[in-house]
């Protein structure tokens, strides 16, 4: 990887902080699953993929969207609920999706999407074109049937589809290891014969690096891949959820902020100067700013449309 | 057996069925059968049987014991431009898959804006034959209030070959209601290519004094019962629904209009079935009528064959119920 995908990360990164934070600032904010502090999660997995192939991700996800490249004015538009987002407005956060883009979507039931994502793996694989699908889904996700059931049928059928396990540590407020016995999640894999890997979530250069591999893996007809990428989520659960940690454990976690991290390794390694950082960072709050104003524009959709495309 | 347009021979359900998926699988290549058992083995009712040796592994999936993601799978698949039907050989087990079925393939194509259609046809079998508390209920009044979803249930040879072509060609997902105790019936079936319509009941016995509404197995038993009604010079009109969402109204109206009495009959429970949505709706359209439920007593229905032939309506109870209905009036 080279620099230029160094900056390509880190803008796709301020992007979806600089994005949230303007949404979070709304009055018509609303119920939302922010991204924050895990940007380089979906980032890292996204900079691994092909145009091809199809990504799905849990509720939360506003950066599996804008990573996977979905234009924020429609983003936006889609999370106030404007007639412009790529769902007309009728999906939300919860079921953001844009398949056109590679953007198969999110399904807010957790552990919902994935064996959703293996079904769609199986009609890549017939396509025979290597594409594969990838699903990105909470540490609350392994605790449920579903994985166990998706793992092993795509290990029997040797679908072509990447399983990320974005592990923010708390499901709501009960902690991992309250809740989920294995000692790695990624050990979830190892009795389906699953390549699976753990690497730290804050750090988009490993996640990359990880997901360039099991991509790789997966799209030469390896079968499935496992990926737990260790994060921290910056916020509550929820807009509408209490935050439950302290602040000494927020402030820890605010120390491994992945868009920082980036930025000093960056600029400590001489692949950006101060001046093209501050540049990069004006750059993409205008970006939000038009993106705002775009959603903004958009109408709301017509109450008749509650009956349209059911079924 | 080579086909002859125009004539018809007489079938097996399961045979019916077969056709119908076999035929599917020919003209599709993008067609795919997953289910457990419906492999080599031709499904647990032999309505696969020959589709593995004629469409290979690939096509006609063995899955493992797996309802959910057998079922989320086959969403996926569909939603990502395959054709799929999955078979769950026990109704009672689509209580595993409710997730994908409901929360996912009978939003998709709304919440996505008309950019995601789940192509799907879940097939399972309701009814109770010997087999107890979780391998007996019919639950299709649970499905049918599910927005985006539609449920069908044939009760004879030729409506589950044509609505089994409809749901195969349908943009949207289906529930595919057979029965345990309809696989041994055979019947007349055309040679010929043709589907039956959603949304189109059958008068499949005219009559004068009363309308038996039902579908599935039920058929069979309302027919019966009007045998034993006829010979106390008792007409009954029975209504096969065949499609229970969308539900043809119209075809029950007509029918309630004629006769004045209206007996709904299903297998399953009576609290909001089939049977009080159409007597509520039959009401609201014709004003009020004589009417009378019929269905599974309120209890499980256990494999001891004295118990269970105790919890579900047979010929005698639909012809004492029909009874007591005309007297009401």
């Amino acid at each position: 990887m080279t620099a230029s995908n160094d900056i390509d990360a880190l803008a796709a990164m301020l992007l979806v902080r600089e994005l949230e934070s303007a949404l979070s600032a709304r009055e018509d904010c609303g119920f939302q699953l922010l991204s924050s502090g895990q940007e380089a999660v979906a980032v890292g997995v996204a900079a691994a993929l092909l145009a091809q192939d199809q990504l799905l991700c849990s509720g939360r996800s506003i950066a599996p969207a804008l990573a996977r490249g979905l234009d924020p004015g429609r983003v936006m538009a889609e999370l106030i609920g404007r007639a412009s987002g790529p769902c007309l407005g009728r999906g939300g956060r919860g079921h953001l999706s844009q398949p056109s883009a590679g953007f198969f979507g999110a399904h807010a039931v957790v552990a919902g999407n994935l064996s959703i994502a293996a079904g769609v793996a199986l009609a890549l694989q017939a396509r025979l074109d290597r594409s594969i699908a990838v699903c990105l889904f909470g540490d609350g996700a392994c605790g449920a049937g579903a994985l166990h059931e998706t793992m092993n049928i795509a290990a029997l059928w040797q679908l072509p589809l990447l399983l990320v396990c974005d592990n923010n540590l708390y499901s709501v407020s009960t902690p991992r290891a309250a809740a989920l016995a294995p000692q790695r999640l990624s050990d979830l894999a190892a009795p389906f014969g699953i390549k699976a890997c753990t690497v730290d979530g804050m750090d988009v250069r490993s996640v990359r690096g990880a997901a360039v591999a099991l991509t790789d893996h997966v799209r030469s007809g390896g079968g499935p891949a496992f990926l737990e990428c260790v994060s921290r989520r910056f916020a509550s659960h929820s807009t509408s959820a209490r935050e439950t940690r302290g602040q000494q454990e927020l402030a820890a976690d605010r120390e491994l902020d992945p868009i920082t991290r980036l930025e000093k390794a960056l600029l400590l390694e001489g692949a950006l100067s101060t001046q093209t950082a501050l540049g990069l960072r004006e750059q993409v709050r205008a970006r939000v700013t038009a993106a705002c104003a775009f959603a903004e524009a958009s109408p709301l959709p017509v109450p008749d449309e509650a009956f349209a495309d059911v079924g | 057996m080579s086909a002859d347009p125009g004539r018809t021979r007489r079938v097996f359900f399961r045979e019916a069925i077969c056709r119908a998926v076999g035929e599917t699988l020919d003209a599709e290549p993008n067609a795919i059968v997953m289910g457990q058992d419906v492999g080599a083995f031709g499904g647990s009712y032999k309505e696969f049987y020959g589709l593995f040796e004629r469409f290979g592994p690939a096509r006609v999936r063995d899955t493992p014991v797996a309802e959910a993601a057998m079922v989320g799978l086959g969403v996926g698949a569909a939603a990502a431009g395959l054709r799929t039907l999955v078979s769950i050989t026990y109704m009672d087990f689509v209580l595993l898959a409710l997730d994908p079925l409901v929360n996912y393939a009978a939003k998709a194509r709304f919440k996505t804006g008309g950019q995601i259609r789940v192509p799907m046809v879940v097939k399972l079998t309701a009814g109770a034959k010997g087999q107890g508390v979780a391998h007996s209920q019919s639950l299709e009044s649970w499905l049918v209030s599910v927005p985006g979803l539609r449920v069908v249930a044939p009760s004879n040879v030729a409506d589950a070959y044509g609505l089994m072509r409809s749901a195969l060609q349908a943009d949207g997902p289906v529930v595919y209601v057979d029965h345990k105790r309809l696989f041994p019936t055979s019947g007349a079936l055309d040679d010929s290519v043709h589907e039956v319509p959603f949304g189109l009941a059958a008068v499949c016995r005219p009559g004068r004094h009363a309308s038996i509404v039902t579908h599935s197995y039920m058929v069979c038993v309302a027919l019966a019962a009007c045998d034993q009604l006829a010979v106390s010079g008792i007409d009954c009109e029975v209504i096969d629904l065949r499609s229970l969402a969308p539900l043809d109204l119209a075809t029950v109206c007509t029918s309630v209009s004629k006769t004045g009495a209206l007996l709904t009959l299903e297998e399953g429970q009576v609290v909001c079935g089939i049977g009080a949505e159409i007597a509520c709706q039959v009401q609201a359209r014709l004003g009020p009528v004589r009417v009378m439920r019929l269905g599974a007593v309120p209890a499980p229905v256990s494999s001891n064959p004295v118990l269970e032939a105790a919890t579900l309506p047979n010929a005698a109870r639909v012809a004492d119920a029909v009874r007591r209905l005309l007297m009401e009036g």
